[in-house]
Protein backbone atom coordinates (compact mmCIF):
# COMPACT_ATOMS: atom_id res chain seq x y z
CA UNK A 1 0.00 0.00 0.00
CA UNK A 2 1.39 3.39 -0.84
CA UNK A 3 0.94 6.36 1.42
CA UNK A 4 -1.81 7.95 -0.62
CA UNK A 5 -4.13 5.05 -0.08
CA UNK A 6 -4.13 5.57 3.67
CA UNK A 7 -4.89 9.30 3.53
CA UNK A 8 -8.53 10.24 3.65
CA UNK A 9 -10.35 12.86 1.64
CA UNK A 10 -10.86 16.56 2.03
CA UNK A 11 -13.71 18.43 3.65
CA UNK A 12 -16.34 19.80 1.30
CA UNK A 13 -18.26 22.69 2.74
CA UNK A 14 -21.14 24.36 0.92
CA UNK A 15 -22.75 27.32 2.68
CA UNK A 16 -25.95 29.06 1.68
CA UNK A 17 -25.66 28.00 -1.96
CA UNK A 18 -28.38 29.61 -4.04
CA UNK A 19 -28.77 29.30 -7.80
CA UNK A 20 -31.32 30.78 -10.17
CA UNK A 21 -31.78 30.02 -13.82
CA UNK A 22 -33.53 32.37 -16.18
CA UNK A 23 -36.31 30.45 -17.88
CA UNK A 24 -38.01 32.56 -20.55
CA UNK A 25 -36.85 35.75 -18.84
CA UNK A 26 -38.30 34.58 -15.52
CA UNK A 27 -35.69 33.69 -12.87
CA UNK A 28 -36.42 30.30 -11.30
CA UNK A 29 -34.73 29.42 -8.02
CA UNK A 30 -33.19 25.99 -8.52
CA UNK A 31 -31.22 25.89 -5.29
CA UNK A 32 -32.31 27.81 -2.24
CA UNK A 33 -29.83 28.35 0.59
CA UNK A 34 -28.29 24.86 0.56
CA UNK A 35 -25.82 23.93 3.30
CA UNK A 36 -23.91 20.70 2.91
CA UNK A 37 -20.81 19.40 4.64
CA UNK A 38 -18.96 16.30 3.59
CA UNK A 39 -16.40 15.27 6.17
CA UNK A 40 -12.99 14.02 5.04
CA UNK A 41 -13.41 10.44 3.86
CA UNK A 42 -17.18 10.51 4.18
CA UNK A 43 -19.52 8.97 1.61
CA UNK A 44 -22.60 11.15 1.16
CA UNK A 45 -25.44 10.25 -1.16
CA UNK A 46 -27.90 12.82 -2.46
CA UNK A 47 -31.34 11.62 -3.40
CA UNK A 48 -34.46 13.45 -4.48
CA UNK A 49 -37.05 13.90 -7.23
CA UNK A 50 -35.90 14.66 -10.76
CA UNK A 51 -35.19 18.31 -11.34
CA UNK A 52 -34.72 19.16 -7.67
CA UNK A 53 -31.23 20.50 -8.35
CA UNK A 54 -28.94 17.59 -7.43
CA UNK A 55 -26.84 17.92 -10.56
CA UNK A 56 -26.81 21.69 -10.24
CA UNK A 57 -25.44 21.41 -6.68
CA UNK A 58 -22.78 18.94 -7.83
CA UNK A 59 -21.78 21.14 -10.72
CA UNK A 60 -21.44 24.14 -8.42
CA UNK A 61 -19.20 22.15 -6.08
CA UNK A 62 -17.22 20.95 -9.11
CA UNK A 63 -16.72 24.53 -10.26
CA UNK A 64 -18.58 23.89 -13.52
CA UNK A 65 -21.27 26.39 -12.53
CA UNK A 66 -21.12 29.52 -10.38
CA UNK A 67 -23.52 29.93 -7.50
CA UNK A 68 -25.50 33.17 -7.32
CA UNK A 69 -25.11 33.29 -3.57
CA UNK A 70 -23.22 31.31 -0.97
CA UNK A 71 -19.82 29.68 -1.03
CA UNK A 72 -18.12 26.36 -1.50
CA UNK A 73 -14.80 25.42 0.05
CA UNK A 74 -12.69 22.31 -0.39
CA UNK A 75 -10.47 21.89 2.66
CA UNK A 76 -10.89 25.59 3.30
CA UNK A 77 -9.86 26.50 -0.25
CA UNK A 78 -12.08 28.17 -2.82
CA UNK A 79 -13.17 25.95 -5.71
CA UNK A 80 -10.94 27.51 -8.41
CA UNK A 81 -7.84 26.79 -6.30
CA UNK A 82 -9.02 23.28 -5.53
CA UNK A 83 -9.51 22.69 -9.24
CA UNK A 84 -6.01 23.93 -9.95
CA UNK A 85 -4.66 21.27 -7.56
CA UNK A 86 -6.87 18.63 -9.13
CA UNK A 87 -8.60 18.09 -5.81
CA UNK A 88 -11.76 16.65 -7.38
CA UNK A 89 -12.52 13.76 -9.69
CA UNK A 90 -15.78 13.66 -11.64
CA UNK A 91 -17.81 10.66 -12.78
CA UNK A 92 -20.50 11.91 -15.17
CA UNK A 93 -23.84 10.24 -15.78
CA UNK A 94 -22.66 8.69 -19.06
CA UNK A 95 -19.20 7.09 -19.23
CA UNK A 96 -18.09 9.80 -21.70
CA UNK A 97 -15.03 7.84 -22.81
CA UNK A 98 -13.01 8.80 -25.86
CA UNK A 99 -13.58 6.23 -28.61
CA UNK A 100 -10.11 6.73 -30.09
CA UNK A 101 -8.35 5.92 -26.83
CA UNK A 102 -7.85 2.48 -25.34
CA UNK A 103 -9.26 1.73 -21.89
CA UNK A 104 -5.85 2.38 -20.38
CA UNK A 105 -5.38 5.69 -22.19
CA UNK A 106 -8.90 6.80 -21.30
CA UNK A 107 -8.12 6.28 -17.62
CA UNK A 108 -4.83 8.17 -18.01
CA UNK A 109 -6.53 11.23 -19.55
CA UNK A 110 -6.79 13.35 -16.36
CA UNK A 111 -3.13 12.70 -15.56
CA UNK A 112 -2.11 14.06 -18.96
CA UNK A 113 -3.63 17.51 -18.50
CA UNK A 114 -2.70 20.19 -16.00
CA UNK A 115 0.43 18.16 -15.33
CA UNK A 116 1.79 20.82 -12.98
CA UNK A 117 -0.70 19.51 -10.41
CA UNK A 118 0.74 15.99 -10.67
CA UNK A 119 3.87 17.02 -8.81
CA UNK A 120 4.10 15.41 -5.38
CA UNK A 121 0.97 13.36 -5.68
CA UNK A 122 0.55 9.64 -5.81
CA UNK A 123 -0.77 8.78 -9.23
CA UNK A 124 -2.20 5.28 -8.93
CA UNK A 125 -0.77 2.56 -11.13
CA UNK A 126 -3.28 2.34 -13.98
CA UNK A 127 -2.83 -1.35 -14.63
CA UNK A 128 -3.24 -2.17 -10.95
CA UNK A 129 -6.23 0.13 -10.65
CA UNK A 130 -7.99 -1.37 -13.65
CA UNK A 131 -7.20 -4.88 -12.46
CA UNK A 132 -8.85 -4.10 -9.14
CA UNK A 133 -11.86 -2.89 -11.14
CA UNK A 134 -11.99 -6.27 -12.89
CA UNK A 135 -10.71 -4.82 -16.14
CA UNK A 136 -7.22 -6.30 -16.07
CA UNK A 137 -7.76 -8.13 -19.35
CA UNK A 138 -9.28 -5.15 -21.13
CA UNK A 139 -6.50 -2.57 -20.85
CA UNK A 140 -5.88 -2.50 -24.58
CA UNK A 141 -9.49 -2.69 -25.64
CA UNK A 142 -11.46 0.26 -26.91
CA UNK A 143 -14.64 1.60 -25.25
CA UNK A 144 -16.87 0.24 -28.00
CA UNK A 145 -15.73 -3.28 -27.19
CA UNK A 146 -16.94 -3.01 -23.58
CA UNK A 147 -20.38 -3.44 -22.06
CA UNK A 148 -22.12 -0.46 -20.48
CA UNK A 149 -21.17 -1.61 -16.98
CA UNK A 150 -17.52 -2.00 -17.92
CA UNK A 151 -17.48 1.42 -19.56
CA UNK A 152 -18.85 2.98 -16.40
CA UNK A 153 -16.14 1.25 -14.36
CA UNK A 154 -13.54 2.75 -16.67
CA UNK A 155 -15.11 6.17 -16.05
CA UNK A 156 -14.86 5.60 -12.28
CA UNK A 157 -11.25 4.46 -12.58
CA UNK A 158 -10.56 7.64 -14.56
CA UNK A 159 -11.77 9.69 -11.59
CA UNK A 160 -9.71 7.69 -9.07
CA UNK A 161 -6.46 7.48 -11.04
CA UNK A 162 -5.00 10.83 -9.99
CA UNK A 163 -6.01 10.15 -6.41
CA UNK A 164 -8.17 13.21 -5.73
CA UNK A 165 -9.35 13.65 -2.14
CA UNK A 166 -12.90 14.38 -3.37
CA UNK A 167 -15.00 12.36 -5.81
CA UNK A 168 -18.19 13.68 -7.38
CA UNK A 169 -20.46 11.13 -9.00
CA UNK A 170 -23.69 12.07 -10.77
CA UNK A 171 -25.90 8.98 -11.06
CA UNK A 172 -23.05 6.89 -12.44
CA UNK A 173 -25.11 3.69 -12.57
CA UNK A 174 -28.46 5.04 -13.69
CA UNK A 175 -27.97 3.97 -17.31
CA UNK A 176 -27.30 0.34 -16.37
CA UNK A 177 -29.69 -2.56 -16.03
CA UNK A 178 -30.53 -3.72 -12.51
CA UNK A 179 -28.25 -6.79 -12.43
CA UNK A 180 -25.26 -4.85 -13.73
CA UNK A 181 -26.01 -2.04 -11.29
CA UNK A 182 -25.84 -4.41 -8.33
CA UNK A 183 -22.43 -5.59 -9.45
CA UNK A 184 -21.19 -2.04 -9.94
CA UNK A 185 -22.44 -0.89 -6.53
CA UNK A 186 -20.68 -3.67 -4.73
CA UNK A 187 -17.52 -3.07 -6.77
CA UNK A 188 -17.54 0.62 -5.87
CA UNK A 189 -18.27 -0.18 -2.22
CA UNK A 190 -15.31 -2.55 -2.11
CA UNK A 191 -12.95 -0.16 -3.78
CA UNK A 192 -14.00 2.85 -1.75
CA UNK A 193 -13.76 0.97 1.55
CA UNK A 194 -10.07 0.38 0.90
CA UNK A 195 -9.50 3.86 -0.62
CA UNK A 196 -11.60 6.20 1.46
CA UNK A 197 -12.13 9.57 -0.12
CA UNK A 198 -14.84 12.17 0.36
CA UNK A 199 -17.62 11.26 -2.01
CA UNK A 200 -20.73 13.07 -3.17
CA UNK A 201 -22.86 10.48 -4.89
CA UNK A 202 -26.13 11.34 -6.61
CA UNK A 203 -28.56 8.48 -7.06
CA UNK A 204 -32.20 7.65 -7.61
CA UNK A 205 -31.95 4.35 -5.79
CA UNK A 206 -32.70 4.20 -2.07
CA UNK A 207 -30.99 0.80 -1.49
CA UNK A 208 -27.93 1.99 -3.39
CA UNK A 209 -27.72 5.10 -1.21
CA UNK A 210 -28.02 3.10 2.02
CA UNK A 211 -25.55 0.42 0.99
CA UNK A 212 -22.82 2.91 0.11
CA UNK A 213 -23.31 5.92 2.34
CA UNK A 214 -22.44 7.28 5.72
CA UNK A 215 -25.20 9.82 5.27
CA UNK A 216 -28.12 10.12 2.87
CA UNK A 217 -29.21 13.65 1.98
CA UNK A 218 -32.80 13.98 0.81
CA UNK A 219 -33.56 16.99 -1.35
CA UNK A 220 -36.91 18.59 -2.09
CA UNK A 221 -37.80 20.42 -5.28
CA UNK A 222 -39.02 23.89 -6.27
CA UNK A 223 -36.97 25.41 -4.87
CA UNK A 224 -34.26 22.79 -4.47
CA UNK A 225 -33.33 22.46 -0.82
CA UNK A 226 -32.24 19.87 1.69
CA UNK A 227 -35.28 18.25 3.33
CA UNK A 228 -33.63 15.80 5.69
CA UNK A 229 -30.42 13.94 6.33
CA UNK A 230 -30.26 10.32 7.48
CA UNK A 231 -27.17 8.92 9.18
CA UNK A 232 -26.60 5.35 8.05
CA UNK A 233 -25.22 3.60 11.08
CA UNK A 234 -24.49 0.24 9.50
CA UNK A 235 -21.12 -1.26 10.43
CA UNK A 236 -18.22 -1.10 7.99
CA UNK A 237 -16.80 -2.75 6.04
CA UNK A 238 -20.13 -3.61 4.47
CA UNK A 239 -20.98 -6.14 1.82
CA UNK A 240 -24.15 -7.40 0.17
CA UNK A 241 -25.27 -9.02 3.43
CA UNK A 242 -26.39 -5.58 4.70
CA UNK A 243 -29.36 -5.84 2.35
CA UNK A 244 -30.68 -8.57 4.64
CA UNK A 245 -30.27 -6.76 7.96
CA UNK A 246 -33.40 -5.42 9.71
CA UNK A 247 -31.66 -2.04 10.17
CA UNK A 248 -31.36 -1.76 6.41
CA UNK A 249 -35.10 -2.29 6.06
CA UNK A 250 -35.76 0.42 8.62
CA UNK A 251 -33.55 2.92 6.81
CA UNK A 252 -35.19 2.03 3.55
CA UNK A 253 -38.68 2.58 4.94
CA UNK A 254 -37.68 5.85 6.56
CA UNK A 255 -36.05 7.29 3.43
CA UNK A 256 -38.84 6.12 1.17
CA UNK A 257 -41.33 7.85 3.45
CA UNK A 258 -39.26 10.99 3.31
CA UNK A 259 -39.23 10.81 -0.48
CA UNK A 260 -42.97 10.35 -0.57
CA UNK A 261 -43.45 13.39 1.68
CA UNK A 262 -41.18 15.49 -0.49
CA UNK A 263 -42.97 14.48 -3.67
CA UNK A 264 -46.41 15.08 -2.11
CA UNK A 265 -45.48 18.56 -0.89
CA UNK A 266 -44.25 19.38 -4.36
CA UNK A 267 -47.65 18.53 -5.79
CA UNK A 268 -49.62 20.73 -3.39
CA UNK B 1 -33.95 3.64 -20.43
CA UNK B 2 -30.48 1.97 -20.47
CA UNK B 3 -28.76 4.16 -22.97
CA UNK B 4 -25.52 2.25 -23.11
CA UNK B 5 -27.33 -0.99 -23.61
CA UNK B 6 -29.18 0.40 -26.56
CA UNK B 7 -25.91 1.55 -27.99
CA UNK B 8 -24.36 -1.88 -27.71
CA UNK B 9 -27.30 -3.64 -29.28
CA UNK B 10 -27.08 -1.15 -32.11
CA UNK B 11 -23.46 -2.12 -32.55
CA UNK B 12 -24.55 -5.69 -32.91
CA UNK B 13 -27.10 -4.81 -35.53
CA UNK B 14 -24.53 -2.96 -37.51
CA UNK B 15 -22.23 -5.93 -37.19
CA UNK B 16 -24.90 -7.99 -38.81
CA UNK B 17 -25.70 -5.66 -41.65
CA UNK B 18 -22.05 -5.86 -42.52
CA UNK B 19 -22.43 -9.52 -43.38
CA UNK B 20 -22.43 -10.54 -47.02
CA UNK B 21 -25.52 -9.31 -48.72
CA UNK B 22 -25.76 -12.37 -50.93
CA UNK B 23 -25.86 -14.58 -47.87
CA UNK B 24 -28.67 -12.55 -46.35
CA UNK B 25 -30.67 -12.50 -49.54
CA UNK B 26 -30.49 -16.29 -49.63
CA UNK B 27 -32.31 -16.23 -46.29
CA UNK B 28 -29.56 -18.03 -44.43
CA UNK B 29 -28.93 -17.29 -40.79
CA UNK B 30 -26.06 -14.96 -40.14
CA UNK B 31 -24.01 -17.63 -38.44
CA UNK B 32 -24.38 -20.10 -41.30
CA UNK B 33 -21.87 -22.85 -41.92
CA UNK B 34 -20.93 -21.44 -45.33
CA UNK B 35 -17.13 -21.61 -45.65
CA UNK B 36 -15.43 -18.24 -45.33
CA UNK B 37 -13.83 -18.24 -48.78
CA UNK B 38 -17.04 -18.75 -50.65
CA UNK B 39 -18.83 -16.16 -48.54
CA UNK B 40 -16.06 -13.71 -49.34
CA UNK B 41 -16.27 -14.50 -53.04
CA UNK B 42 -20.01 -13.99 -52.99
CA UNK B 43 -19.62 -10.74 -51.16
CA UNK B 44 -17.19 -9.48 -53.80
CA UNK B 45 -19.65 -10.61 -56.43
CA UNK B 46 -22.46 -8.64 -54.85
CA UNK B 47 -20.18 -5.64 -54.58
CA UNK B 48 -18.88 -5.43 -58.13
CA UNK B 49 -21.45 -6.95 -60.41
CA UNK B 50 -24.43 -4.57 -60.00
CA UNK B 51 -22.49 -1.37 -60.79
CA UNK B 52 -20.67 -3.17 -63.58
CA UNK B 53 -24.00 -4.08 -65.17
CA UNK B 54 -25.09 -0.44 -64.89
CA UNK B 55 -21.92 0.81 -66.55
CA UNK B 56 -22.08 -1.72 -69.37
CA UNK B 57 -25.72 -0.81 -70.03
CA UNK B 58 -24.84 2.91 -70.05
CA UNK B 59 -21.96 2.22 -72.42
CA UNK B 60 -24.21 0.34 -74.85
CA UNK B 61 -26.80 3.14 -74.74
CA UNK B 62 -24.05 5.70 -75.31
CA UNK B 63 -22.70 3.84 -78.35
CA UNK B 64 -26.22 3.51 -79.77
CA UNK B 65 -26.88 7.26 -79.49
CA UNK B 66 -23.40 8.18 -80.71
CA UNK B 67 -23.73 6.09 -83.87
CA UNK B 68 -27.21 7.31 -84.76
CA UNK B 69 -26.52 10.99 -83.86
CA UNK B 70 -22.77 11.59 -84.37
CA UNK B 71 -23.17 15.35 -83.77
CA UNK B 72 -24.53 14.94 -80.26
CA UNK B 73 -21.94 12.69 -78.60
CA UNK B 74 -18.90 10.92 -80.04
CA UNK B 75 -18.41 7.13 -79.89
CA UNK B 76 -16.33 6.00 -76.91
CA UNK B 77 -13.62 4.62 -79.25
CA UNK B 78 -13.09 8.08 -80.78
CA UNK B 79 -12.71 9.64 -77.32
CA UNK B 80 -10.05 7.11 -76.35
CA UNK B 81 -8.32 7.61 -79.68
CA UNK B 82 -8.20 11.36 -79.16
CA UNK B 83 -6.37 10.79 -75.89
CA UNK B 84 -3.90 8.20 -77.23
CA UNK B 85 -3.14 10.37 -80.27
CA UNK B 86 -1.89 13.27 -78.20
CA UNK B 87 -1.40 12.09 -74.62
CA UNK B 88 1.02 14.86 -73.65
CA UNK B 89 -1.53 17.62 -74.33
CA UNK B 90 -4.01 15.93 -72.04
CA UNK B 91 -1.35 15.17 -69.47
CA UNK B 92 -0.12 18.79 -69.36
CA UNK B 93 -3.63 20.16 -69.00
CA UNK B 94 -4.41 17.58 -66.34
CA UNK B 95 -1.32 18.66 -64.39
CA UNK B 96 -2.37 22.30 -64.51
CA UNK B 97 -5.82 21.48 -63.14
CA UNK B 98 -4.36 19.09 -60.60
CA UNK B 99 -2.08 21.84 -59.35
CA UNK B 100 -5.01 24.24 -58.99
CA UNK B 101 -7.04 21.67 -57.10
CA UNK B 102 -4.10 20.68 -54.89
CA UNK B 103 -2.95 24.21 -54.04
CA UNK B 104 -6.40 25.83 -53.89
CA UNK B 105 -8.05 22.85 -52.20
CA UNK B 106 -5.11 22.39 -49.81
CA UNK B 107 -5.24 26.05 -48.81
CA UNK B 108 -9.01 25.80 -48.36
CA UNK B 109 -8.58 22.79 -46.07
CA UNK B 110 -5.93 24.43 -43.90
CA UNK B 111 -7.63 27.84 -43.80
CA UNK B 112 -11.09 26.36 -43.30
CA UNK B 113 -10.03 24.23 -40.34
CA UNK B 114 -7.96 27.03 -38.76
CA UNK B 115 -10.88 29.42 -39.10
CA UNK B 116 -13.18 26.83 -37.53
CA UNK B 117 -10.80 26.43 -34.57
CA UNK B 118 -10.59 30.20 -34.08
CA UNK B 119 -14.37 30.58 -34.30
CA UNK B 120 -14.84 27.74 -31.81
CA UNK B 121 -12.39 29.23 -29.32
CA UNK B 122 -13.38 32.87 -29.78
CA UNK B 123 -17.11 33.26 -30.16
CA UNK B 124 -16.63 36.91 -31.08
CA UNK B 125 -14.77 35.89 -34.23
CA UNK B 126 -17.70 33.77 -35.28
CA UNK B 127 -20.03 36.73 -34.80
CA UNK B 128 -17.70 38.95 -36.77
CA UNK B 129 -16.95 36.60 -39.67
CA UNK B 130 -19.94 34.30 -40.11
CA UNK B 131 -22.10 36.93 -41.89
CA UNK B 132 -19.32 37.57 -44.41
CA UNK B 133 -18.91 33.84 -44.90
CA UNK B 134 -22.63 33.52 -45.56
CA UNK B 135 -22.62 36.40 -48.06
CA UNK B 136 -19.77 34.86 -50.04
CA UNK B 137 -21.26 31.40 -49.79
CA UNK B 138 -24.62 32.38 -51.29
CA UNK B 139 -23.01 34.32 -54.17
CA UNK B 140 -22.63 32.01 -57.20
CA UNK B 141 -18.93 31.40 -57.79
CA UNK B 142 -19.53 31.59 -61.53
CA UNK B 143 -20.38 35.26 -60.99
CA UNK B 144 -17.31 35.96 -58.85
CA UNK B 145 -14.82 34.22 -61.12
CA UNK B 146 -14.81 36.74 -64.03
CA UNK B 147 -14.34 39.60 -61.59
CA UNK B 148 -11.36 37.84 -60.05
CA UNK B 149 -9.79 37.22 -63.45
CA UNK B 150 -10.13 40.92 -64.23
CA UNK B 151 -8.59 41.80 -60.88
CA UNK B 152 -5.74 39.30 -60.82
CA UNK B 153 -5.07 38.58 -64.49
CA UNK B 154 -4.78 35.26 -66.24
CA UNK B 155 -2.16 33.65 -63.97
CA UNK B 156 -2.74 30.91 -61.43
CA UNK B 157 -3.71 33.26 -58.60
CA UNK B 158 -7.35 33.88 -59.55
CA UNK B 159 -7.78 30.13 -60.06
CA UNK B 160 -6.43 29.39 -56.62
CA UNK B 161 -8.72 32.02 -55.14
CA UNK B 162 -11.83 30.69 -56.88
CA UNK B 163 -10.97 27.15 -55.79
CA UNK B 164 -10.44 28.26 -52.20
CA UNK B 165 -13.73 30.17 -52.17
CA UNK B 166 -15.76 27.12 -53.20
CA UNK B 167 -13.91 24.52 -51.16
CA UNK B 168 -13.48 26.37 -47.88
CA UNK B 169 -17.11 26.47 -46.76
CA UNK B 170 -17.84 22.77 -46.33
CA UNK B 171 -14.58 22.43 -44.37
CA UNK B 172 -15.31 25.43 -42.17
CA UNK B 173 -18.95 24.62 -41.42
CA UNK B 174 -18.38 20.91 -40.79
CA UNK B 175 -15.25 21.37 -38.68
CA UNK B 176 -16.90 24.01 -36.55
CA UNK B 177 -19.84 21.68 -35.91
CA UNK B 178 -17.39 18.88 -35.03
CA UNK B 179 -15.31 21.01 -32.68
CA UNK B 180 -18.49 21.93 -30.81
CA UNK B 181 -20.04 18.46 -30.78
CA UNK B 182 -17.68 16.96 -28.19
CA UNK B 183 -19.16 14.89 -25.39
CA UNK B 184 -20.17 17.34 -22.63
CA UNK B 185 -19.36 14.69 -20.01
CA UNK B 186 -15.75 14.42 -21.13
CA UNK B 187 -15.54 18.19 -21.25
CA UNK B 188 -16.68 18.33 -17.60
CA UNK B 189 -14.18 15.66 -16.58
CA UNK B 190 -11.39 17.75 -18.13
CA UNK B 191 -12.60 21.06 -16.72
CA UNK B 192 -12.73 19.71 -13.17
CA UNK B 193 -8.99 19.05 -13.38
CA UNK B 194 -8.35 22.51 -14.81
CA UNK B 195 -7.31 21.38 -18.30
CA UNK B 196 -6.22 24.39 -20.35
CA UNK B 197 -7.99 25.42 -23.53
CA UNK B 198 -5.09 24.06 -25.50
CA UNK B 199 -5.27 20.70 -23.67
CA UNK B 200 -9.01 20.49 -24.26
CA UNK B 201 -8.44 21.26 -27.91
CA UNK B 202 -5.60 18.81 -28.39
CA UNK B 203 -6.98 15.88 -26.37
CA UNK B 204 -10.69 16.28 -27.09
CA UNK B 205 -11.84 18.75 -29.73
CA UNK B 206 -9.24 18.07 -32.39
CA UNK B 207 -9.63 14.28 -32.57
CA UNK B 208 -13.37 14.55 -31.95
CA UNK B 209 -13.81 16.92 -34.89
CA UNK B 210 -12.12 14.57 -37.36
CA UNK B 211 -15.25 12.66 -38.46
CA UNK B 212 -16.92 15.99 -39.25
CA UNK B 213 -13.78 17.30 -40.91
CA UNK B 214 -13.67 14.25 -43.17
CA UNK B 215 -17.33 14.63 -44.00
CA UNK B 216 -16.45 18.20 -45.01
CA UNK B 217 -13.53 16.96 -47.12
CA UNK B 218 -15.82 14.65 -49.01
CA UNK B 219 -17.82 17.65 -50.17
CA UNK B 220 -14.90 20.08 -50.45
CA UNK B 221 -12.78 18.01 -52.83
CA UNK B 222 -15.37 17.76 -55.62
CA UNK B 223 -16.12 21.44 -54.96
CA UNK B 224 -12.44 22.28 -55.42
CA UNK B 225 -12.50 20.56 -58.81
CA UNK B 226 -15.61 22.55 -59.74
CA UNK B 227 -13.84 25.73 -58.62
CA UNK B 228 -10.78 24.99 -60.76
CA UNK B 229 -12.95 24.13 -63.77
CA UNK B 230 -15.03 27.29 -63.45
CA UNK B 231 -11.93 29.47 -63.15
CA UNK B 232 -10.47 27.88 -66.26
CA UNK B 233 -13.69 28.31 -68.23
CA UNK B 234 -13.70 31.98 -67.39
CA UNK B 235 -10.04 32.43 -68.26
CA UNK B 236 -10.15 30.10 -71.25
CA UNK B 237 -8.04 32.57 -73.25
CA UNK B 238 -5.05 31.31 -71.35
CA UNK B 239 -5.65 27.84 -72.81
CA UNK B 240 -4.28 25.95 -69.83
CA UNK B 241 -6.03 23.31 -67.77
CA UNK B 242 -8.74 20.77 -68.50
CA UNK B 243 -11.50 23.36 -68.09
CA UNK B 244 -10.00 25.64 -70.75
CA UNK B 245 -9.45 22.63 -72.97
CA UNK B 246 -13.09 21.55 -72.69
CA UNK B 247 -14.33 25.11 -73.15
CA UNK B 248 -12.27 25.77 -76.28
CA UNK B 249 -13.01 22.37 -77.80
CA UNK B 250 -16.75 22.79 -77.22
CA UNK B 251 -16.75 26.21 -78.88
CA UNK B 252 -15.11 24.59 -81.91
CA UNK B 253 -17.62 21.70 -81.82
CA UNK B 254 -14.73 19.30 -81.30
CA UNK B 255 -16.72 16.59 -79.52
CA UNK B 256 -13.88 14.09 -79.06
CA UNK B 257 -11.63 16.54 -77.23
CA UNK B 258 -14.57 17.92 -75.23
CA UNK B 259 -15.55 14.50 -73.94
CA UNK B 260 -11.97 13.37 -73.45
CA UNK B 261 -11.47 16.43 -71.22
CA UNK B 262 -14.67 15.67 -69.31
CA UNK B 263 -13.57 12.09 -68.72
CA UNK B 264 -10.24 13.37 -67.35
CA UNK B 265 -12.15 15.50 -64.84
CA UNK B 266 -14.03 12.38 -63.94
CA UNK B 267 -10.84 10.38 -63.34
CA UNK B 268 -9.36 13.24 -61.32
CA UNK B 269 -12.40 13.39 -59.06
CA UNK B 270 -12.49 9.63 -58.57
CA UNK B 271 -8.79 9.50 -57.68
CA UNK B 272 -9.24 12.17 -55.03
CA UNK B 273 -12.29 10.53 -53.53
CA UNK B 274 -10.57 7.13 -53.49
CA UNK B 275 -7.50 8.60 -51.79
CA UNK B 276 -9.77 10.28 -49.26
CA UNK B 277 -11.57 7.03 -48.49
CA UNK B 278 -8.27 5.24 -47.86
CA UNK B 279 -6.99 8.08 -45.69
CA UNK B 280 -10.20 8.12 -43.69
CA UNK B 281 -9.96 4.43 -43.01
CA UNK B 282 -6.44 4.87 -41.67
CA UNK B 283 -7.10 7.93 -39.53
CA UNK B 284 -10.67 7.37 -38.42
CA UNK B 285 -10.50 3.65 -37.68
CA UNK B 286 -12.26 4.39 -34.38
CA UNK B 287 -15.25 6.00 -36.05
CA UNK B 288 -16.25 2.99 -38.13
CA UNK B 289 -19.95 3.58 -37.65
CA UNK B 290 -20.35 1.54 -34.51
CA UNK B 291 -18.33 -1.48 -35.59
CA UNK B 292 -15.83 -2.85 -33.14
CA UNK B 293 -12.27 -1.92 -34.07
CA UNK B 294 -10.07 -4.80 -35.16
N1 LIG C 1 -28.69 25.59 -17.70
C1 LIG C 1 -29.96 25.60 -17.23
N2 LIG C 1 -30.82 26.56 -17.61
C2 LIG C 1 -32.08 26.59 -17.15
N3 LIG C 1 -32.57 25.69 -16.27
C3 LIG C 1 -31.76 24.71 -15.87
C4 LIG C 1 -30.41 24.60 -16.32
N4 LIG C 1 -29.84 23.53 -15.73
C5 LIG C 1 -30.79 22.98 -14.96
N5 LIG C 1 -31.94 23.70 -15.03
C6 LIG C 1 -33.17 23.40 -14.29
O1 LIG C 1 -32.84 23.30 -12.95
C7 LIG C 1 -33.57 22.29 -12.31
C8 LIG C 1 -32.65 21.34 -11.61
O2 LIG C 1 -31.89 20.63 -12.55
P1 LIG C 1 -30.87 19.48 -12.13
O3 LIG C 1 -29.90 20.03 -11.17
O4 LIG C 1 -30.33 18.88 -13.36
O5 LIG C 1 -31.84 18.45 -11.41
P2 LIG C 1 -31.58 16.95 -10.94
O6 LIG C 1 -30.16 16.61 -11.22
O7 LIG C 1 -31.92 16.93 -9.49
O8 LIG C 1 -32.53 16.09 -11.70
C9 LIG C 1 -34.41 21.63 -13.38
O9 LIG C 1 -35.72 22.11 -13.27
C10 LIG C 1 -33.78 22.07 -14.66
O10 LIG C 1 -34.75 22.21 -15.65
MG1 LIG D 1 -29.30 15.21 -12.57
Amino acid sequence: MNAALTTTGAEVLARGVTKRFGVRGQPVTVLDDVDLRIAPGEFVSVIGPSGCGKSTLLRIIAGLLDADEGSVAINGEAVPQAIRHKAMGLVPQTPALLPWRSVRDNVLLPTQVNTAANAGRNLLDVDELLTSFGLGKDLRKYPRQLSGGMQQRVAIARAFVFDPPVLLMDEPFSALDEITRDQQRLGLLDFWQSNRRSVMFITHSVPEAILLSDRVVLMAARPGRIAEITEIDLPRPRDESVFLSPQFREYEIRIREGLRRVMKNAQD
Amino acid sequence: MPRTEKASSMTMELEQTRRPRAEKAAGKPVKSAVPKVSAWARWRFGLWVPPLVTFVALGIAWEYVAHSNPFVIPPLGNIAESITNDPSAYWNNLLVTLKEVAVGGGAAIVLGYLLAVLMCEFKILERALMPVVMVIMVTPVIAIAPALVVAFGFGMLPKYIVTIIVAIFPILINSLAGLRAVDPGTLDVLRVVDASRWEIFWRLRFPGSMPYFFAGLRIAIPFAIIGAAVAEFVAAGEAAGLGAMVSIAASQANLEVTWAGISMFCVLGLLFVAALTLLRRRILWWDNHGRAPK
